[in-house]
């Protein structure tokens, strides 16, 4: 685990050297804080829409900061080569992606945390309370960001950036569908449509941000649960990844 | 590679079966989904048990000490309507709204049951492709 | 079987093109292997199947057929990797540190207990001491490579694997490195070194291995790589005047013989007899059959 967490936070030092990071930041607190300048109905209306909007600005912070961190991290260490002597000698491929996954989960971890209290910041500035959920929902959706990295590194391993993103963006699209959603796109294969969907995440677990907004308590259980869903699609991701990049020479 | 891509797709399919994911409308029971069609709504709230339209009812969305009744029309229905539904009930004119898994208590089982099959597979995933990797050597 | 530190045996590695529609053999039916303690010299022109060959020895490609063991394991092995340096060609690293940060973090990862003063005293060894604490963005292409033999040193590794080591250095440091690679050589390390520079080669190699579009050309001990089969010298003294003078003479094997006897019959002095050598360059240009260098 020594070799992993320090290739960890050499990878943590060297993701936050760079602007992508900070501007997708900065762009979800500028977000955040458009939000809270937005003028509501009632008091009632603009605490919710703050809620709604800022969570779901938060979730689509964590797809931006998901390719944004992941996405060019192994095609850029294969073309200048500083994946080969890290191979070669100290770490094996595992330990390699392992390193470079937990770095970036780290950044994502930091960024998504400053978002949430971005968030908080700005309800309280406006007058409205905090909710209770508001901290384990920004986890939630921290661990689709994860599950989202894992997909990013996952598609670097056979993809160049430019596909990488795009790939990203339509399993993020397709995995917030429902069933009978996603078979109205080609009605007429059904049954392999429903096989397609089984195959994709649930990404609807992570979002409960409109029980949020409307003050709906819900309950630590699904919490729990949803948290475990992620991180066990997280670890499904990274095991595919993982086998696709042990099979792959490094010319 | 392609042998073990197989016997991750075949798992997925055996395992889970195609027709269970998290779409209330496929997977609630049968007098789930009858209730919510003749959209009878439970609304709990904290003030004293009072009359309301739906402009009232959203002021009780955040409450929870009495329990009361009432049938409205889909048109009568804005944006701004809140209602607090029992788990897994869709709300009318917004099926998106509450049709979200946190709510259906039967959801539950079935994602214990995707964390237990995604975990496995990721375990003989690694196996696998470990085992792959020495039999190379 | 021998423990050899490698043992490269009929080493097929074969790249697929166009997806997959047509593809390149770039090494085949390679064989050969580095003994205990020695310096074997890897040659060949541009293309020849190096580098190939060195990815392959090293775990990150997979042979195509052929087998690459390292002390009768397999390159990735665990056991392996703590056994080996390797110093690769054009080596980049990621710029934000500096070279001690880049010591501390690798001997972490590779699990070695190293004091700062140690670490610096290897960078010393480089000729990075003064610049330990300047981030790697600064340096240059030569200070990279020395970077990366620090990092290959840091384990005192009993193999060290060199691709092209002093490709961007100039005179002096080409000298610096060399000497660093004789004292791991003393020291006991096995060193596999590939490179164009063939007068460097010819300094510090035991034996060479010269390869050209990825077949293995030629193998041997410098000596007899080096040597002609039927070439000889006879230096022979001729009476003179004042004082005898010194006279060499080339013939082939077949008429050596028969030149020694004529000389003596002439009352000339022979003084030695041995066989001409030829440069590396000269071995290499007609092994490879005038492949560009």
């Amino acid at each position: 685990m020594k070799p992993v967490m320090t290739f960890a936070l050499m990878t943590l030092r060297s993701l936050l050297r760079r602007r992508t990071i900070w501007g997708i930041s900065i762009v979800i607190l500028l977000a955040l804080f458009g939000i809270g300048q937005i003028p509501g109905y009632d008091v009632s209306n603009e605490g919710r829409f703050i809620l709604d909007f800022g969570l779901f600005g938060l979730e689509i912070g964590a797809l931006l900061l998901a390719i944004g961190l992941a996405a060019n991290i192994y095609p850029r260490d294969r073309e200048q080569k500083t994946v080969m002597p890290l191979i070669a000698i100290p770490l094996s491929r595992g330990q390699y992606l392992m390193g470079r996954f937990i770095g970036a989960a780290m950044v994502q971890a930091a960024a998504m945390l400053v978002g949430c209290i971005g968030l908080m910041v700005i309800l309280l500035l406006n007058g409205h309370p905090i909710p209770a959920d508001l901290f384990p929902a920004t986890c939630l959706l921290l661990v689709e960001g994860w599950f989202l990295l894992a997909v990013v590194f996952f598609f670097s391993f056979w993809t160049s950036p430019p596909l990488n993103a795009p790939l990203t963006v339509l399993l993020f699209i397709l995995s917030q569908m429902s069933v009978s959603g996603f078979i109205s796109i080609l009605p007429g294969a059904e049954g392999f449509m429903r096989f397609l969907r089984l195959l994709l995440p649930h990404m609807d677990v992570f979002h409960i941000k409109d029980p949020i907004a409307h003050g709906v308590g819900i309950p630590g259980v699904y919490f729990l649960l949803a948290a475990l869903y992620g991180l066990a699609y997280m670890s499904f991701m990274l095991s595919i990844a993982l086998a696709v990049f042990r099979s792959r020479d490094l010319k | 590679m392609k042998y073990l891509s197989l016997i991750v797709l075949l798992a997925l399919i055996t395992l889970t079966g195609c027709r269970a994911d998290y779409d209330i409308e496929e997977v609630a029971p049968p007098e789930h989904l009858a209730e919510t069609h003749e959209h009878d709504h439970v609304h709990t709230e904290t003030e004293d048990h009072h009359e309301h339209d739906d402009e009232e009812c959203s002021i009780c969305a955040e409450t929870h000490d009495q329990e009361h009744v009432h049938e409205h029309d889909d048109d009568a229905i804005s944006a701004s309507d809140r209602h607090v539904h029992e788990a897994g009930e869709r709300n009318h004119g917004t099926e998106w709204f509450f049709n979200q898994p946190w709510a259906a208590r039967f959801i539950w089982s079935k994602m214990i049951r995707d964390i237990v099959i995604l975990t496995v597979l990721a375990a003989i995933i690694l196996l696998a492709s470990r085992f792959r990797l020495r039999k190379k050597r | 079987m021998t423990n050899l530190p490698i043992k490269v045996d009929n080493l097929e590695k074969t790249f697929r093109k166009s997806l997959g529609f047509s593809s390149f053999k770039a090494v085949d039916s390679l064989s050969f292997h580095v003994e205990k303690g020695e310096i074997l010299g890897f040659l060949g022109p541009n293309g020849a199947g190096k580098t190939t060959t060195i990815k392959c020895i090293l775990g990150l490609l997979k042979p195509s057929s052929g087998s690459v063991l390292l002390w009768n394991d397999h390159p990735a092995s665990k056991n392996v990797r703590t056994k080996i340096g390797y110093v690769p060609e054009n080596p980049d690293y990621e710029d934000i540190f500096t070279p001690i940060e880049f010591m501390t973090m690798f001997a972490s990862m590779r699990r070695i207990d190293m004091r700062k003063d140690q670490m610096i005293s290897i960078l010393g060894r480089v000729g990075l001491e003064a610049w330990a604490n300047v981030r790697i963005n600064n340096f240059s292409k030569g200070m990279k490579q020395r970077m990366s033999l620090a990092l290959a040193l840091q384990s005192q590794p009993d193999l060290l694997i060199m691709d092209e080591p002093t490709g961007g250095l100039d005179p002096a440091a080409r000298k610096e490195f060399r000497d660093v690679i004789l004292e791991e050589n003393q020291r006991g390390a096995s060193i596999f070194l590939s490179s164009h520079l063939l007068s460097e080669v010819e300094t510090i190699c035991d034996r060479a291995v010269i390869l050209a579009n990825g077949r293995k050309v030629t193998e041997g001990n410098l000596d007899d790589l080096l040597r002609t089969e039927d070439l000889f010298s006879i230096s022979f003294t001729v009476p003179g005047t004042d004082s005898d003078i010194l006279e060499r003479k080339s013939v082939n094997a077949a008429d050596l013989q028969k030149t020694i006897d004529e000389l003596r019959q002439n009352g000339q002095n022979i003084l030695e007899v041995k066989p001409v050598y030829r440069s590396l360059e000269e071995v290499f240009l007609s092994a490879t059959r005038g492949g560009n260098l």
